[in-house]
């Protein structure tokens, strides 16, 4: 018998990876962080494990489940790092890809940039066949020729081959034969068809979709795969799940097949784990801030919940702008992040301006104070020679910093080119990328309909507690909540994630002529399907359904998804169903017209295991506790109000205890992060250990 | 005394007003019937204050209606002021010459009511595929082109007027899209309504007048800065426009600016034509002030003080402010052209904000229709652009309408819609404007009407309003023209003015055209010369004989020591 329930929740940044372990017994929490190893990222939650394992000799054992986000897919879409791809499609159309929708993002922008194809043209192939809009096959695919197309592109050295065929969706005996053949002609190379990747109608979206999933999968199933076996070396005998975009979790096989389905996943984390204390807390607006190495990921979360959307775009090239990335069809958390971190480079552009970021010189060679060869200066620089960062307490101390070298950097680099002083140099990187990620969480928090005058900013990863009180003056929010362990924040998302899979399938049938029975049957399928993938990762969990049905009246392009009952549907009546239809359709749009006719296009089904909840233990009451033990000492460090250095007390956060209250200006040390108060602002910890400032 | 709304503050409700529009235009693609609207987004959301000052618009609104709307809807609120409107009215109009400038423009109007106080209005145009009459660009008159909507009321106080409603059922081919698809612009505007309250209410404002004077103030501000910056001075350009038959149409543009005011006088254009290219002025304004925001200030959000500086003078009775009756149907083939006639004109002075002319201009419209084999009636109209002209420092965009915006129609879309086949839509090598910056490419769709079990009943209808079939988009400063548009039927020219009808078994070909290069093809990179080939932008053929390169040794073959200066070649640009 095991002594010990344990879940690791494990988060592949672009600079750092942070762990989480938690003991569900006994609610308590273990972290760890290390920095990220690009060329092989398990090498670094290996690294991680081991030194878990140093704090709680033998946990591998007894560790239930390992739950896994990572930055891997995106950072090789971003950075165009993917596979050698090639896609084919229907004769005359192997430049839908290029085509793409043809709408203008910035119609008063002529000059306005598009993203180029993950695949160039030369590597997309055609085959003459042609299946109706109706599923009837117009023109039979060769399988000679289908043969010599798959030959060419393995000739040209693809290592991956997407295929889109035009009405697939309807009849996918093609692509089922052109799988079939890539299977055999090139056994090595990873294959993605339009239909499992994507069975929706719009070629110019389902071709880019899969596209960017084939252009993933040989490096994501390298990764998995490698991962996996490394696991089971060490010890590890639980379930390993990964991060969907979506938020819930699922199986290393599924986001393996599909990895366009993890693509934020790593993000994601950060706001499951904020949806949870916004639910805990009640906290109407929450703005979820976490800030890494790399990026700044950011989630307006409204009651608790944060909004997940059907499709979404992956490398913008203008910064913010709908429009100006490529088009991904597939359900995400409504996030928003941009390449604002620690590690984000400030140089002296073009126009002789100070620039920071997006850039970021990443875990390799990171910032100049790392002493690992970086020479560009980097936010951490900066903040370390604002005196927010104690040189001797990186990391808890397991990495010294070299203030020295970070300081001749900034002058030389930025100061003497700009002609400024030091310290304008250097406070000018820190607030310049506050603004930055102020002008990012405004038009967030805007196009979501919140208010950044009453959010509440819960600031996550080693970087937020850092910037957090920057970008809280900025906004002009009231209050940040820094949860105990901030600096790996995001790693406890993964405790809180649902483990849920979205199946659907389409079938146009008007209200009037739909057979119920034959409805129940479609949704049973469903449901059967989704419980076969769930299982893998469900042990002896129940599963749950929810079912809906996508309606619009007939002739809209669109529909409306209605959530209907679970349940025998064939006891359902008619105009129960067309109720449940005009009321959403009312609330939404004002008005509804019973006169005019309904259909069914797609069936919906959402089959999720219970989420196992994390749950925040108590402190224990103060006893003996004071403040006065809790202070380390005192250093000079930059407010921004007097634009000068002042005496900042400095506290070390495991020593405070529930009720601890203090003024700023303040600097409150854990192992993973640093808290930067100033003056005026109010500090308080909580029952649970977190920390709630009122500025 | 009126609140000062901090930078923060003003910041972050300004962007809630272009996200709650775009929550509106968006609502569109989801509640819509035809592709026109719900795929190829022919459609615009704006939102005015209670003076019918434009405050917002949808972030992927076409210009041509934006910009005509915001003068429009300006001039009704200024003849039926705030007394006229109730809670719950709803305002329909698609004349011509108040809006958008063609029937197929049907505006729906909402005011919006905030604690019963009226505070702003809320409205849309969006291009009906169907508005009755005789679809084609050579009718004579307006009366041809199809029903007429003055300003009526299509909710009263709530209550439908259903007379209105029948009268344009009873007018149009499709009435179930045409109506579905005003129902989809009264939602629109209840997305708009209901968001802009919330928003009132969440923010503790009784109003939103000190918020517009504000966002105005700062707009205007903003723009007239960048126009400043630019010396005074007078510019000229001509735009020659062809025509199917008689004499070609000309459009004279003098550009004046003076400190931080720019006045456009077209005085000397041509008369009024006898088809339907005659464009309005409030569309003719927007493809002016389309030009001049994107040289001076394309990020700033679009709103009446972008425009403040900005007068233009256009004639009555020319092509560029016809007189009611004119037709006016395909306004488009000589109102987009202004854009570029604009930036010819600048281009002297400004050579680096400027683009060379455009293949998506003018934007090119098909309008297919007629029966299914099961006698079923169909109906669907696509959007084409074409190659963008090249700037100095890049290659022009494409395929894309411009100075117009809008998108594609899915193949999987319109074979749904239509029994139709597309069989090709790709992109044409060679087709792209020879430059030191090359010209976007142009693109090819083939269609087929089938002639198996499912070949519609003859004929298939083919309406087309589209140009540059005579005269190719062309480059700036020595970059050579894109290609010229192509209408094929089995192989041969078809006649792209009037309509076309079809058989089972024919093919038709459409091709957009490239855009015009920019700079002398001769000073183009190699790099860039060898990725074009490589892709198959440009083909071997093409590489030898636009930019004198050699494929086979990989070499220049014409020499490159010829510079030619940008000052010289700008002489050549007036002439067609």
């Amino acid at each position: 018998m095991k002594k010990h329930h344990y879940r690791l929740g494990c988060d592949i940044g672009g600079t750092f990876t942070d762990f989480a372990l938690i003991d569900d017994d006994s609610g308590n929490i273990t972290t760890a962080k290390c920095l990220t190893t690009p060329v092989d990222p398990s090498d670094a939650v290996e690294e991680g494990i081991r030194e878990l394992e140093s704090k709680l000799p033998g946990f591998v054992s007894e560790l239930d489940e390992l739950i896994h986000g990572t930055t891997l897919v995106i950072n090789s879409i971003i950075e165009r790092k993917g596979a050698r791809t090639g896609l084919i499609t229907t004769k005359g159309f192997r430049d839908v890809l290029e085509i793409g929708r043809e709408i203008r993002y910035a119609p008063y922008d002529i000059f306005a940039e598009f993203p180029r194809p993950l695949v160039p043209r030369k590597y997309r192939l055609e085959v003459d066949e042609r299946i109706r809009s109706n599923g009837d096959i117009l023109k039979p695919l060769d399988p000679k020729e289908a043969r010599r197309v798959v030959r060419a592109l393995v000739g040209m050295g693809v290592e991956s081959i997407a295929v889109c065929l035009i009405n697939s969706f309807e009849n996918p005996v093609h692509e089922l034969l052109l799988e079939e053949i890539i299977k055999k002609e090139a056994p090595g190379v990873a294959v993605s068809i339009s239909y499992r990747v994507l069975p929706q109608i719009k070629e110019y979206e389902r071709t880019s979709t899969t596209v960017t999933n084939a252009y993933v999968k040989p490096l994501t199933g390298r990764y998995l795969s490698g991962l996996s076996e490394r696991l089971k070396k060490i010890g590890f005998s639980g379930r390993l799940f990964i991060m969907l975009s979506s938020g819930g979790v699922t199986s290393v096989e599924t986001a393996a097949e599909f990895p366009v389905r993890i693509i934020e996943s790593g993000p994601t984390a950060a706001v499951i784990a904020g949806q949870y204390y916004g639910k805990n807390f009640n906290i109407p607006e929450m703005f979820v801030f976490d800030m890494g190495g790399t990026t700044a990921k950011s989630c307006l979360i409204q009651k608790g919940v944060a909004g997940v959307v059907p499709t979404f775009e992956v490398g913008r090239v203008q910064r913010f702008m709908r429009g100006s990335g490529l088009a991904i069809q597939v359900p995400v958390v409504d996030l928003m992040e941009i390449g604002a971190g620690g590690g984000s480079i400030a140089k002296v552009s073009k126009l002789g301006t100070l620039q920071v970021g997006p850039e970021s010189s990443g875990a390799a060679p990171g910032p100049i104070c790392y002493g690992r060869g970086g020479k560009e200066p980097c936010v951490t620089d900066a903040d370390l020679l604002l005196g927010y960062l104690d040189e001797n307490y990186f990391l808890g101390g397991e990495m010294k910093l070299d203030k020295k070298k970070a300081r001749r950097g900034v002058e030389e680099k930025i100061a003497k080119p700009l002609g400024v002083s030091f310290i304008d140099a250097i406070w000018g990187i820190h607030d310049l990328i506050n603004e930055t990620m102020t002008a990012a969480a405004k038009t967030h928090i805007a196009e979501k309909g919140g208010n950044p005058k009453i959010v509440t900013i819960a600031a996550f990863g080693g970087a937020g507690p850092v910037h957090a009180y920057g970008l809280a003056k900025k906004l002009g929010a009231p209050r940040i909540l820094v949860p105990p362990n901030a600096g790996v924040g995001s790693a406890m998302g993964f405790f809180t994630a649902p483990r849920a899979f979205d199946l659907l399938r389409s079938h146009k049938v008007t209200l009037s002529s739909a057979s119920f029975l034959e409805v129940e049957q479609l949704f049973s399928e469903l449901e059967r399907e989704a419980a076969k993938i769930l299982q893998r990762e469900a042990g002896t969990e129940s599963i749950s359904y929810e079912r809906s049905i996508d309606m619009r009246f007939i002739g809209q392009g669109s529909e409306t998804n209605i959530p209907v009952p679970n349940g025998n549907f064939a006891n359902l009546k008619k105009a129960d169903v067309r109720r449940l239809f005009d009321e959403t359709y009312e609330k939404l749009y004002g008005r509804t017209y019973p006169e005019s006719e309904v259909e069914f296009i797609n069936f919906r089904v959402r089959a999720s295991l219970s989420a196992q909840l994390l749950k925040i233990p108590k402190l224990a009451p103060s006893r003996g506790h004071t403040l006065g033990a809790a202070i380390k000492g005192k250093r000079q460090a930059f407010s921004a109000a007097v634009h000068d250095f002042i005496p900042y007390t400095v506290y070390d956060r495991y020593s405070l205890f529930p009720g601890a209250e203090f003024e700023g200006p303040a600097i409150i040390e854990e192992r993973e992060s640093t808290l930067i108060v100033g003056e005026g602002s109010h500090i308080r910890m909580d029952d649970y250990g977190f920390l709630w400032i009122d500025l | 005394m009126a609140a000062v709304f901090d930078p923060i503050t003003l910041e972050i409700l300004w962007r809630r007003l272009i996200s709650i529009v775009d929550e509106a235009d968006s609502s569109v693609s989801r509640t819509a019937f035809s592709s026109l609207l719900r795929d190829a987004h022919d459609y615009t959301c704006i939102f005015t204050d209670k003076k019918g000052r434009e405050l917002a618009q949808g972030t992927f609104a076409t210009p041509g209606q934006s910009g005509a709307m915001a003068l429009g809807i300006k001039n009704i609120v200024t003849k039926y002021p705030a007394d006229y409107y109730h809670p719950g009215d709803i305002f329909i109009i698609n004349d011509p010459w108040a809006l958008a400038g063609h029937l197929n423009d049907i505006c729906v109007i909402s005011p919006i009511f905030y604690k019963n106080q009226l505070t702003s209005f809320t409205a849309c145009v969006f291009h009906h595929s169907d508005i009755g009459g005789r679809v084609s660009s050579d009718n004579q008159d307006v009366f041809e082109e199809g029903i007429f909507i003055p300003f009526v009321k299509l909710y009263d106080r709530g209550v439908l007027n259903q007379s209105v409603l029948d009268m344009i059922r009873w007018n149009v081919r499709t009435p179930e899209q045409v109506i579905g698809d005003i129902r989809s612009q009264v939602a629109a505007n209840h997305v708009c309504s209901e968001k802009i309250c919330q928003m009132l209410e969440d923010n503790d404002l009784e109003n939103l007048d000190d918020l517009a004077d504000q966002i105005i103030g700062f707009t205007e501000k903003s723009m007239r800065g960048m126009i400043e910056k630019i010396p005074d001075g007078t510019y000229a350009a001509k735009g020659i426009i062809e025509q199917n038959q008689g004499q070609d149409i000309v459009i004279q543009a003098k550009i004046s600016i003076s400190k931080s005011d720019i006045v456009v006088d077209l005085d000397g254009s041509s008369g009024q034509v006898k088809w339907g290219g005659n464009v309005v002025y409030n569309f003719t304004y927007a493809y002016v002030f389309m030009a001049i925001k994107s040289i001076f200030a394309p990020d700033i959000p679009n709103n009446e003080g972008c425009a403040r500086p900005i007068k233009l003078i256009a004639p009555e009775g020319t092509v560029v402010n016809c007189r009611f009756p004119a037709a006016v149907a395909a306004r488009m083939m000589i109102g987009h052209f202004l854009t570029e006639i604009i930036y010819r004109g600048l281009s002297e002075v400004l050579p680096d904000r400027v683009i060379a002319s455009s293949g998506g201009t003018p934007a090119a419209m098909n309008v297919f229709y007629g029966r299914r084999f099961d006698g079923k009636p169909w109906h669907s109209v696509i959007i084409r652009g074409g190659g963008m002209g090249a700037g100095a420092a890049n290659d022009g965009n494409y395929v894309y309408i411009f100075p117009a915006n809008g998108a594609n129609t899915p193949v999987e879309i319109f074979e749904n819609d239509t029994p139709l086949i597309v069989e090709r839509r790709e992109l044409i090598p060679d087709s792209g404007g020879p430059g030191k910056m090359r010209g976007g490419l142009g693109k090819r769709e083939v269609f087929r009407v089938p002639d198996d079990r499912y070949a519609p009943l003859p004929p298939v209808n083919l309406g087309i309003q589209a140009g540059r079939y005579i005269y190719p988009p062309k480059g700036l400063f020595g970059g050579k023209p894109g290609a010229r548009a192509q209408f094929l039927i089995n192989g041969s020219p078809g006649n792209p003015y009037g309509l076309t009808q079809l058989q089972p078994g024919d093919v038709v070909t459409i091709d957009a055209p490239g855009g015009g290069g920019y700079g002398d093809p001769l000073e183009r990179d190699i790099d860039l010369i060898l990725s074009d080939l490589a892709e198959g932008y440009v083909s071997p053929r093409g590489a030898r004989k636009d930019y004198g390169f050699d494929v086979k040794t990989s070499r220049r073959i014409v020499g490159t020591t010829k510079k030619q200066t940008s000052k010289k070649a700008k002489l050549n640009l007036h002439q067609s």
